[in-house]
This record gives C-alpha cells, structure tokens and sequence, in this order.
C-alpha cells in the first residue's frame, strides 16, 4: 500500500526464506569472509572471461539460495537481478541458464534494493509465490566498464572505491506465520538527486545526498524516527560519502545513535585492505545485507533494520561528456518476524 | 552541469559540505613517493644502458632505443604478473611518466581486452590509452620542428 | 607490498655486489664510473707519443672536463673526453670550443672529438690491449680506425 509520496508497505510482510552469497579472493580476505556461503580463490572462476565469471557468480548464488530453501527451480515466479555491465549480460545470461521469467533491472549499485523492493511488492500483492531477487558485480568485469583497465598503474585517490566481486541473491515468499524469518515491511523509493559532482573517482560523495534524500522521504512518509531501526545502513557510500550523508541527515534534524548508521562499503573489507574509501558495486550492499546482516539479525542482534543502497547512475560516456553524475538511492525495512 | 555558475545555491551549497569530508590527496607524500620510485626506476634504465655500452656496439647516442625497448619489456612483465599497478597506486607520477608507465598503458590495455579476441579486442583497444599519448606526442614533435626549421630559415638560430 | 620492497632490495643489492666484485679488475670495468686517466696511444707506430702527450695536456685544461683520452692513429687523432656532470647541457658548446682550440693549436693533425661515453670505453679498451701487447699495431689501428667510424655515425 502506498503512504505518503513515495513509500509502500507491506502488509503481508513478505519474507527472506533463504540467501545465497557468493564471493571472490579479496573478500575472502576481508572482514566477513565467514558470511559468505561460497569463495572463489580466483578471480576468473576457471571462466575465460570476467563477464561470465560474473556470470557463474550470480548463478552459484542463485543455485545456493534455491538449495538452502530445498526448492527447484521451475517452483520460482520471477527473477529480479540487474548488475554494471553493458546491457545487463550477467544477468541476463544467469537468467537464461535460470529458466526462471526475469525483469532485467538497472539501478547502479541500488539495484539490490531496487529488486528486494519490486520483488516484495509482487509477493505482497500476490503477484507471486516465490521470486528471487540479487545483484552482483565483478571487479575486474565492472572496472572495465567505467574505469582504466584493471592493470593500469594510474594513482587512484583516497575517494576512489573498490567494486566487489560477489553476487547476493535472495528468495522472497509470502508470509507464513509461525517461522522466524526476516520480514519485509516497507520501502521507499528514492528520486533521482544530482548535486552537480563530476568527479568518477568521489561517488561516494555524489551519491551521499541521495542517500540522505531516500532516508528522509523514508521517515516522512512512514512518520517514523531513526530510534525505530536497531540499525540503518547505506550501500556504498564509502568513508567520504558516509560521513557527508551523516552531517546532511544530522541537519535536517535526523539525529543518529553511534554506530546505528553504518555503511556496506565499510563493513565488507578490513582496514589494511587497499580500498582507498571502502567498497562499492551491485555486489556489495547485496552480498552485506543477505550475508552477514540478515544473518546477524538471525542471530538476534538486530530486529529492525533499514538498508538504503545507492546508485551512481552514470555511464563512461556520460562522465566524459562532462555530464555531471546523477545518483539515486532505494531504501528497503527488514525485520525480524517473532 | 559541471560549469560553477549553472549550479543551482542548493548545488554549491552542497558541495562545500562535501568537500569537507572529502580526503585530499596527499600531495607532498605522493611527490616524494613519486620522486623515489621514478629515480629507482631511471637508475635501472641507467644500468640496462651502460649494460649496453658495455657489452654491445651501442654509443651513448644510439642506446636509447635498446633501453627502451627493455624497459618497455620489464614493465610488460610485470604488468602481466599484476605488480605494476601496485606500484602505480603507490608511487603515482613517478611510475607513469617513465617510458614503463607507456608499456604499462599499452599492456594493461591489450590484457583487458583479450577476451574480445585479437584482431577486435587486442588490436583495437591496444591503444586506448596510449594513443593518445602517441598522437599528440608525434603533434607536438611535428610542431616543435617545424618551429625550428622556420628559426634556422630565417637565421635566428 | 612486503614481497615487492623485498625484491626490489634483492635488484639493488645484486647491482651492487656485480659492481664491487672483483674490485682490482681492469680499469676499463669502471671506466664509465671512475677518472680512469689513461696514456695517450699511438697506432701509427711512428714515434708521435710527444705529441699525444701535448693534446692530452691541452684538452685536461679544459675546466668542464675531467677524464681524457687520447689515440694517435695513422689517419688522425681521436679526443675522448667525460664532462663533468654539471656541465653535460653545454655538451655541444664544449665540443665545438675544444674542436676549434685544438685546430687553432695543432694545424697538421686532423681531430675527432667525441664525449660519449662508448666511445671513452673503447679508448680505455684498446689502451689495455696494446699495453698488455695481445694485439699488435696493425690490428690497434684497425680498431682506431673502427672507433672513429662509430663516432660518425652518430652525426
């Protein structure tokens, strides 16, 4: 149901039955290695190239996810990925292998929210049954897409992130009351917010007010204070745009707790890890939110959470026409079903 | 858009905010990291030359183009072993703008793009970003010589 | 990171001890690095080391220089020199002011002035062969002569 201008609940309270993460070798090296359901040591994924080890990445993930919740295939409705790559591939191509009815999305590095959202919304309605819902990203896959090539020596600066390599997928299914599950309860859909940064190696920065933007509708529309959430956490806005989206929700009187305001871009790598700002991509709110989120709101420490995951939606063509970069951010409300 | 005076107040307002908490980067460290690093990587140029006085029938004039061509092949290697990026991100300038940063560009290019085949992906993209550097570097020679010539022409030198 | 300082270091370290190894070594090992100073020669067997004597005099006092060699060949006379390192942007004045003044001095001889360092090398080279006496005068000149070809084809 639709409240306020750009939120819907749902009253069903559609639920997270299973995840599948999947990840490559700097993540295993990262903070939370042990929350990733499979690892890859190469980055290849014994693939001949990136794309289709991105490819395998969302596929492992997905078969992982369906196995977890002893389902088959041909018992999933819908599929809602999308990722950084020209058109989509990944996706498009995990689908194909799938055999599932797809929505190929695009929302930059929101696309995991973007996803969770829509694909809660079929559900609540009773759109459908079962529907999986990921994003993924491929370092070196997404890198060269928007970057130089991955061996280039230029200096990145210290605002510049590091795409991770993983995909998350997760199965959402209506409610059925009695099982202790995460649970969807609202969304809020973010405008897309230019703040006129150019700069490709700061989306932490350009993407920060949009961020704040989607909080603020969210707490607006829902009339809810952040003390309601255990904890709220952006997708990838990295140590420049984490702290930026903090003073702007601070001065529009939006006050958080130590620590309930957190980042995916800063939880996924540890600090001696050469991430310059932290990390960002597809991968990195979804693997963070259906790995080590939900399952720490399993293990009880959280019961409500908020995850706003943003996306720079720029293309290389765009920043080298002098395009400003144009950001937006989805924000999704998780909680624990008692 | 990226004009200051076509920004919205909201926009410039914003971005004050914002460049507050963005980290700047440390100029002075990286200079000294860059000087450091491209010494350390000329010194081995030096070397590689004098190892073809030495040994070859090269002078001082001609030995460049064998020098070159080695170190072009060093940073191709260590390109290739995934080490030259490291140091890039550690010493910036001063592994770029050594003839090995051109290597490097040439080679990190065509490694990129070797699964889009030989012919479109290698021989295509091989240049992306060295080509530039190739096409105003063969521009402002062209420049620079016919300036001298007209000089000589005209007497001045 | 580590493992890339640590070969780094190996690099340096190996340069170094190749450098230092066989430290009494002849002095055409170091010629590029060290005043080697090396006696005029002549190939062109005729009694002319007076002569060389004096060119290699005239060229030394040349303040921007610091290493000089000099070979009399049958044909004409070959100056190497190192200019000091300071100095090495005014190279073409250098070699055009020590052409002149050598002309001006000794009218007879027909000079080739060169600094490289090649070519300073192969002076030194052929310097120890004929003292050594392992090649004798007809070959010496052959190389003079081999020597003062490299030096045009620089031009």
């Amino acid at each position: 149901m639709l409240k306020g201008q750009q939120s819907w609940v749902f009253a069903n309270r559609p639920m997270i039955v299973s995840t599948g993460v999947t990840g490559g070798p700097f993540e295993a090296n990262g903070n939370l290695a042990n929350d990733f359901d499979l690892l890859y040591e190469d980055l290849w994924l014994e693939q001949d190239s990136y794309e289709k080890a991105q490819r395998v990445l969302l596929e492992d993930a997905i078969d992982i996810t369906l196995k977890k919740a002893n389902m088959q295939k041909e018992q999933i409705d819908f599929l809602f990925t999308g990722d950084l790559i020209n058109q989509i591939t990944p996706s498009s191509f995990a689908a194909r292998t799938a055999q599932i009815p797809y929505f190929g999305l695009f929302g930059a590095c929101s696309t995991s929210m973007e996803g969770l959202a829509l694909a809660s919304f079929v559900v609540n309605y009773h759109g459908a049954k079962n529907v999986l819902t990921g994003a993924s990203s491929h370092n070196a896959a997404t890198e060269k897409q928007f970057r130089y090539p991955t061996e280039y020596g230029g200096q990145k600066p210290p605002t510049a992130q590091w795409t991770v390599t993983g995909a998350g997928v997760a199965l959402v299914r209506e409610n059925q009351a009695g099982q202790r599950l995460p649970v969807i309860t609202s969304a809020t859909i973010g405008k897309v917010v230019d703040m006129g940064l150019t700069d490709p190696f700061n989306m932490g920065g350009a993407m920060a007010p949009a961020a704040a933007d989607t909080i603020k509708a969210h707490f607006r529309d829902l009339a809810l204070d952040p003390s309601y959430y255990d904890l709220i956490v952006t997708g990838d806005l990295g140590r420049v745009g984490h702290d930026t989206a903090s003073e702007l929700l601070k001065k529009s009187g939006i006050t958080m707790q130590h620590g309930q305001f957190q980042d995916c871009g800063l939880l996924i790598y540890k600090d001696d890890q050469p991430v310059q700002a932290g990390a960002s991509g597809a991968g990195c709110s979804a693997t963070v939110l259906y790995g080590h989120l939900l399952n720490q709101m399993k293990q009880g420490h959280y019961k409500r959470i908020l995850l706003v995951a943003t996306g720079a939606l720029l293309s290389p063509l765009s920043f080298q026409q002098k395009e400003s970069i144009p950001c937006i951010a989805h924000a999704v409300a998780i909680e624990m079903n008692d | 858009m990226a004009n200051k005076q076509n920004m919205t107040h909201e926009q410039q307002q914003y971005q004050q905010l914002q460049q507050k908490h963005e980290k700047k980067r440390p100029v002075l460290k990286n200079c000294i990291k860059a000087f450091f690093i491209g010494g350390l990587i000329c010194t081995v140029g030096q070397a590689i030359s004098y190892f073809y006085i030495y040994f070859f029938n090269f002078t001082e004039q001609s030995v460049g183009n064998p020098t070159v061509a080695t170190m072009v092949f060093l940073s191709m290697l260590l390109t290739g072993f995934g080490v030259y990026d490291r140091l890039g991100q550690f010493a910036g300038a001063g592994s770029a703008v050594p003839v090995t940063g051109f290597g490097n560009a040439v080679i990190s290019a065509a490694i990129e793009h070797r699964t889009e085949g030989f012919v479109l992906g290698v021989g295509g993209n091989m240049f992306k970003l060295a080509g530039s550097v190739l096409l105003f570097g063969v521009f402002a020679a062209f420049v620079v010589a016919l300036i001298k010539t007209l000089l000589v022409i005209w007497g001045v030198l | 990171m580590n493992w890339i300082r640590f070969i780094i270091a190996l690099i340096i370290l190996a340069g170094l001890t190749s450098c230092t190894d066989k430290q009494q070594a002849k002095d055409s090992r170091l010629a590029l690095m060290k005043t080697t100073d090396p006696k005029p020669i002549v190939t062109d067997g005729k009694a002319g080391s007076d002569q060389a004597e004096k060119i290699k005099h005239k060229v030394s006092s040349f303040p921007e220089i610091y290493d000089v060699a000099v070979v009399k060949g049958k044909k004409g006379t070959l100056v190497a020199y190192k200019v000091k390192h300071l100095q090495r942007f005014n190279m073409k004045k250098i070699e055009q002011k020590m052409t002149k003044k050598l002309e001006d001095e000794f009218p007879k001889e027909n000079f080739t002035v060169s600094s490289d360092y090649k070519i300073f090398l192969e002076v030194v080279r052929l310097n120890e062969k004929m003292h050594s006496g392992s090649i004798s005068d007809r070959q010496a000149d052959k190389r003079f002569n081999e020597i003062v070809e490299m030096t045009e084809d620089m031009k």
